[in-house]
């Protein structure tokens, strides 16, 4: 018998109701939700009429979770702009460069020394390099912290995070995806893969008018179906040139946010955006088996432990730079370490080609220790900053005067 | 203005930073889903922001009617102006050494002279609403007078001179 739909249901069931309790909890629902995908799966028993293996619905929860990473990052293209890119200042542009660069680099250093091959090196780095958008912002949300001063910064370095993200997964796919045995031919398909994204740079510069007038559409369900069925094509066209999917609807996404439709499509995608999204990250859980996490838990922590680090000490370099006293750079490094679903999906990419099932509890179990470390730490940020400041004497502790900021 | 400074938050919104006059430093952020939220900033320790309301989109409209004064006007400011057009219905307190005091309108030729009407004497104690020519102006009572702003002008000089200026 057919039990199709009862399993995509009971699926959801527990999806809303590990949703519920994160949110009771004030977590992110990506570590929610990998935890319930891997506790789940063929090692379950099966009570009753309910099938808690959810093999006979695998596919379609997969294809779902995959559509999930298409609407993530066709949001992402969207949210892009850059307008703000080119406006932000030197200090953001800095920051930047020095948290990609420096956590690229100690990912390399780590795959080297952990004695993984070459590509899953680089996935590796990609882990280490970018920052979850999403945590982040839930994170200066709850805290209340949007008012700060170094919340600017931070939103600025993970935008410039976000580019990185981009052009890494395009020549990443290209690597991986063209199949190049040579070195000769990767350098084609990596080429190819950076000319493509740089046509849509083009077409999001000087087609914006163009797409004004095709996207005029009054009726909000032509619209959306128009716009969902452009960003399908375009994902699935850009598979074809080797081209990861998530990277075509990224593009697309950047693309539309030049156009005065924006915001409308915005608004659009977030809902299929956050039920999609947490079905991938449950799919995601749902590949990997518990039991055999072992090797890769050591190695995830031993990773985790080094990007918290390297985050704490890059934010407060940004933030120093940028006139910022340390207490508010601090809190950079700590709001910033918080490693989500751009890390899975960077890891799914490198599984997805081909490389070492090994990345996907890896990414999982390194993901799960900075999504709830990287909040819980943000929160406790200020005692923190005054244990830092025992052993580094950044302000004498006593007298306070108004102006101790000013004077350091 | 000056001190307010505007700054994006990709992601989430817009942020402006307020320095008042009394050197209180405040910042709102204006979410892009309409949400508004509001922090105030202690003077020893300009790092951390403390949470003072949240506020959704009609909320804070409502707010901003009231601190705007589209709402309540504060006592302070006894003249209140309505514009509709050119015509302008404005408030008038009359204050002890106004030479119009106890003087009837038509006595003050009013309508004659400046163009605009009473419409109403509002004392402490007595509401004339449609005020008549016999109606004398009295110390403390205000006058809701309705004309083109120039007129109201005159008035305003009949009223405190006893004469057109």
């Amino acid at each position: 018998m057919d039990h199709l739909v009862l399993e995509v249901g009971t699926a959801l069931v527990l999806i809303a109701a590990a949703a519920i309790l994160a949110n009771r909890l004030k977590l992110s629902i990506i570590p929610v939700m990998i935890v319930l995908g891997m506790l789940l799966g063929p090692h379950m028993p099966t009570i009753g009429i309910l099938n808690l293996h959810f093999t006979e619905s695998a596919y379609i929860i997969e294809f779902l979770g995959r559509m999930g990473v298409l609407f993530l990052l066709f949001y992402l293209g969207l949210e892009f702009s850059v307008n703000k890119l080119v406006k932000s200042g030197r200090s953001i542009i800095f920051g930047g460069s020095l948290y990609v660069i420096v956590n690229f680099l100690l990912g390399l250093l780590y795959g080297y020394f952990a004695g993984f091959p070459l590509y899953e090196t680089l996935i590796i780095s990609g882990l280490f390099a970018v920052s979850s958008s999403a945590i982040v912002a839930k994170v200066l949300l709850d805290l209340k912290r949007t008012g700060n001063t170094e919340t600017e910064l931070i939103l600025g370095m993970i935008l410039f995070d976000d580019i990185f993200l981009a052009v890494f997964l395009s020549v990443m796919s290209g690597l991986l995806l063209g199949g190049g045995a040579s070195a000769g031919e990767s350098i084609v398909s990596v080429l190819i893969s950076i000319t493509y994204m740089l046509i849509f740079f083009i077409v999001a510069r000087k087609g914006a008018s163009l797409f004004n007038k095709l996207l005029n559409i009054t009726s909000n369900e032509t619209f959306i179906i128009v716009v969902f069925a452009a960003m399908f094509f375009v994902a699935g066209f850009s598979e074809t040139l080797h081209v990861a999917e998530a990277i075509g609807a990224l593009l697309f996404g950047l693309v539309l946010s030049e156009t005065e439709h924006s915001e409308r499509i915005e608004h659009m995608v977030v809902p299929f955006r956050d039920f999609l999204g947490a079905i991938f990250f449950f799919s995601f859980g749902l590949s990997i088996n518990p039991f055999s996490l072992g090797d890769a838990a050591l190695l995830a922590l031993i990773a985790a432990l080094l990007t918290l680090i390297s985050s704490v000490m890059v934010g407060i370099i940004s933030g120093r730079n940028a006139g910022l006293s340390h207490k508010a750079s601090l809190n950079i490094g700590l709001t910033m370490m918080a490693r989500g679903e751009f890390s899975i999906i960077i890891a799914n990419l490198g599984v997805a080609a081909g490389l070492s099932e090994f990345l996907k509890p890896l990414s999982a179990v390194y993901v799960l220790a900075l999504a709830i470390l990287g909040p819980l730490l943000t929160k406790q940020s200020k005692s923190i900053y005054h244990v830092l400041n025992k052993f580094f004497k950044w302000i004498p502790p006593k007298p306070i005067t108004r102006t101790h900021n000013k004077v350091i | 203005m000056d001190n307010i400074k505007e700054s994006e938050l990709p992601g989430i919104g817009k942020k402006y930073r307020i320095e008042t006059k009394a050197g209180e430093k405040l910042a709102i952020i204006i979410h892009d889903d309409g949400l508004r939220e509001l922090y105030y900033f202690q003077e020893d320790d300009p790092d951390e922001s403390i949470p003072v309301a949240t506020l959704s989109d009609k909320e804070s409209r409502q707010l901003a009617a009231i601190i705007g004064g589209m709402v309540y006007q504060p006592k302070a400011l006894e003249t209140i102006e309505m514009a509709l057009d050119d015509l302008i219905i404005e408030w008038i307190k009359i204050e002890p050494y106004f030479k119009c005091i106890n003087k009837t309108i038509v006595e003050l030729q009013v309508r004659q002279q400046t163009g605009a009407n009473i419409l109403a004497i509002l004392g402490k104690n007595k509401k004339r609403i449609s005020a008549g020519p016999d109606d004398k102006i009295l110390a403390d009572t205000t006058l809701i007078i309705v004309g083109e702003r120039s007129q109201i002008k005159m008035v305003k000089s009949l009223l405190l001179n006893g004469q057109i200026s």
